[in-house]
């Protein structure tokens, strides 16, 4: 079975309500009605009754009782539909009013001294099986002699009434209902109608189309939070797209360098022939391009693999003045060609993975080489803070231009594009440095001050506390 | 020696059987799973470079199969380098992984350090040519005259004259000297053999230390000049 839509489900909910309400609310008011028509009926009945016995206990005898039956009839009962019948101990009826000529058969009968209340209401049935309502009392005629008096009414037109008024009853709750169907129906429709803007918005939104945002200013207040947490969703998703495509770009640009190097230098070298120390210099130098690609090909791939939540870093604690210094004594023949100092001043544990914290320091430390001049000085320190363990490289030089700080860690953004060392530099080395940190749930901060001051900052949280 | 390659990689298949051939084994190649199992299991190879990206059956079922039968040393060769495939590769009974693309001498150098089983001696001294190098006093002297050698100097020139004639890459010898094992995109080692250089070859006749341009750098009496 097709899964109700939200419209139809919270419509059949109004309706069902709005069913149970008004039925009760309909049968309930029937009911009270009802009630009341009836204890009306008794109550004129036992009134009447106690009339009569009082009219009759002031008359001399039955004879006289038959004498003044007209101002029994007119004064007692008046206009009503009631019938009465007054009979003598012998049984010879002495006054009768009964023009819808119902039986008068009553049993129990209430006696002259007791006064006559609504429970002494008797019920009982005609022919046609309507309900017939009266009362029996025994009168006391001047004479000491008793006669019977029954005063009966009809329920018949009663129940004509109520059932009309059943009819009105059912006939109203029907057109209710439909009223209550067909507003709730429109209502909800309409208060969905912003959902259903939403959702025509989100079918319109594909790769190609990720700028598509959803409806957030006049929605009601319920699905604004919805529409924007869909919008900051598709922002972040857009972004992602967008930087996917262009590493992709720029992945592809980076190793079609390298190919046309290949292709071109084979592709000369084979217009002639050449001599044995050509090719073998042809040979290195392709190996060299090969090499080239296959570096890109592994930080890419390492930059994947960060991403991927299963990297599992495997975290030590590290002495961090030890591993500066191995690096810094790694890059010490390239330092002392390029004419700089090396310097480590590191008092601090850090609790990382060892072979991802030199890859991090390494790729500072030979960027800090590229740009310090003959004569500087790189500074290397850790220092153990409030936030965590601060590592930090800092170089003398021309600084970063401000323009190019926000994308200093950015994958394939190299600050100088022209830079003949691009044949070393995959320009991947920051995008790898922040990586690494990320893993470890630090960060990383570049900072270029005064005097073309530059110093990348690693910040490695410290471990959680154990016991 | 007799090595038997298994790749599905033509290309590959011939350059691996080329170069180890010229290296002084003797090589067969297996071009899928089904032959090169029956060939490992047939014959008695002293080492199996196994691929492990095989058609029909891969180089993982390879494996199992061979360990059931034979404790034939087996080198893999696999294109991810994931946590688990080295793992997996182990503990199904492989001796050792490299991941592709890799470079041929260190190719062979795995291939020489399964062969010799068990790890190389500390030699005490060495002699290459006039070059003496005093392992446990760590001096250097050539043609007698001693050479001063800083501690990372030391280790270098003990790395090249322990795997003399042995062309190292220098992934190799930044692992082996400095223990980074990652691929650094600075020309570091590059720079470290310029300056060893200048201490032990300048000024003599003999160079000792070479280089293999694209491929490394090798510490050997006599070579041609590259």
């Amino acid at each position: 079975m097709a899964r109700l839509s939200l419209s139809a489900r919270l419509a059949i909910t109004f309706v069902v309500i709005t069913v149970a309400c008004f039925s009760a609310v309909g049968f309930l008011l029937f009911e009270a009605a009802a009630r009341r028509i009836h204890e009306q009926d008794d109550t004129n009945l036992v009134l009447a009754t106690r009339h009569l016995r009082r009219f009759v206990a002031e008359l001399d005898s039955p004879a006289d009782v038959a004498a003044h039956q007209y101002r029994l009839i007119i004064g007692v009962l008046g206009d009503t539909n009631n019938a009465l019948r007054i009979v003598d101990e012998a049984g010879h009826v002495l006054v009768e009013r009964n023009p819808s000529r119902l039986p008068m058969t009553v049993q129990a009968m209430v006696p002259s001294e007791r006064r006559i209340v609504a429970a002494d209401v008797q019920s009982w049935r005609d022919a046609d099986d309507h309900e017939i309502r009266g009362v029996s009392a025994i009168g006391k005629p001047g004479d000491g002699s008793t006669v019977t008096i029954v005063v009966a009414r009809s329920l018949a037109d009663r129940a004509l009434l109520l059932s009309r008024y059943r009819r009105d009853t059912i006939l109203a709750l029907a057109a209710g209902m439909l009223v209550a169907v067909l507003l709730s129906y429109l209502l909800v429709r309409r208060a969905l109608r912003p959902l259903r803007a939403m959702a025509a918005s989100a079918s319109a939104v594909t790769a190609h189309h990720l700028s598509t945002r959803m409806p957030a200013d006049d929605v009601p207040a319920e699905l604004q939070t919805l529409s924007i947490a869909l919008n900051d969703m598709l922002g972040r998703i857009e972004d992602g797209f967008a930087r996917v495509w262009q590493f992709t770009v720029d992945l592809a640009h980076d190793l079609r360098t390298p190919i046309g190097n290949l292709r071109g230098a084979n592709e000369v070298a084979l217009t002639r022939p050449r001599s044995v120390e050509e090719y073998q210099l042809l040979l290195g130098s392709n190996i060299e391009e090969c090499d080239r690609v296959s570096r890109t090909i592994e930080s890419v791939l390492f930059l994947a693999r960060a991403d991927s939540p299963q990297f599992a870093l495997q975290r030590v604690m590290i002495e961090a003045g030890e591993e500066l210094q191995r690096i810094a004594d790694y890059f010490e023949g390239l330092a002392s060609d390029a004419g700089v100092a090396v310097r480590v001043t590191a008092h601090a544990s850090v609790h990382a993975d060892r072979e991802l914290f030199r890859r991090a320091v390494s790729n500072l430390l030979s960027n800090a080489l590229r740009y310090t001049p003959a004569g500087g000085t790189i500074e290397m320190r850790a220092l153990d803070t409030e936030r965590g363990v601060e590592v930090s490289v800092e170089n003398p030089g021309a600084g970063i231009p401000p323009e190019h700080m926000a994308h200093l860690f950015d994958r394939f953004y190299r600050v100088d594009r022209s830079r003949s060392d691009s044949a070393h530099s995959t320009g991947l080395g920051l995008s790898i440095v922040k990586s690494i940190m990320e893993l470890h749930g630090g960060d990383v901060v570049a900072k270029s001050e005064r005097q073309g001051v530059t110093r990348f900052t690693l910040t490695f949280p410290k471990p959680p506390a154990t016991g | 020696m007799r090595l038997l390659v298994i790749e599905d990689e033509k290309k590959a298949g011939e350059y691996l059987k080329k170069g180890l051939e010229e290296s002084g084994f003797t090589v067969d190649v297996a071009l899928n799973g089904i032959d090169g199992l029956h060939l490992a299991l047939e014959d008695d190879y002293d080492l199996i470079v196994l691929d492990v990206m095989l058609p029909g059956i891969d180089g993982w079922a390879v494996l199992t199969r061979l360990r059931a039968r034979k404790d034939t040393p087996v080198l893999l060769l696999t294109a991810m380098d994931e946590l688990e495939e080295r793992v997996k590769g182990l503990e199904l009974g492989g001796d050792d992984y490299l991941v592709k693309p890799f470079a041929f001498v260190e190719l062979l150098a795995r291939i020489r350090t399964l062969l010799r089983r068990g790890p190389p001696r500390d030699i005490e001294h060495m002699h290459i040519g006039d070059l003496e190098i005093d392992a446990v006093r760590r001096r250097v002297r050539r043609a007698g005259q001693r050479i001063d050698l800083t501690p990372r100097e030391f280790s270098l020139l003990q790395l090249l004259a322990r795997r003399r004639g042995e062309v190292l890459s220098r992934t190799q010898i930044a692992s082996y000297v400095w223990d980074m094992n990652f691929d650094s995109d600075t020309n570091v080692v590059e720079v470290a053999i310029r300056r060893l250089r200048v201490k032990i070859d300048d000024g003599h006749e003999v160079k000792l230390i070479h280089t293999v341009r694209g491929m490394g750098y090798v510490l050997d009496e006599a070579r041609e000049a590259n």
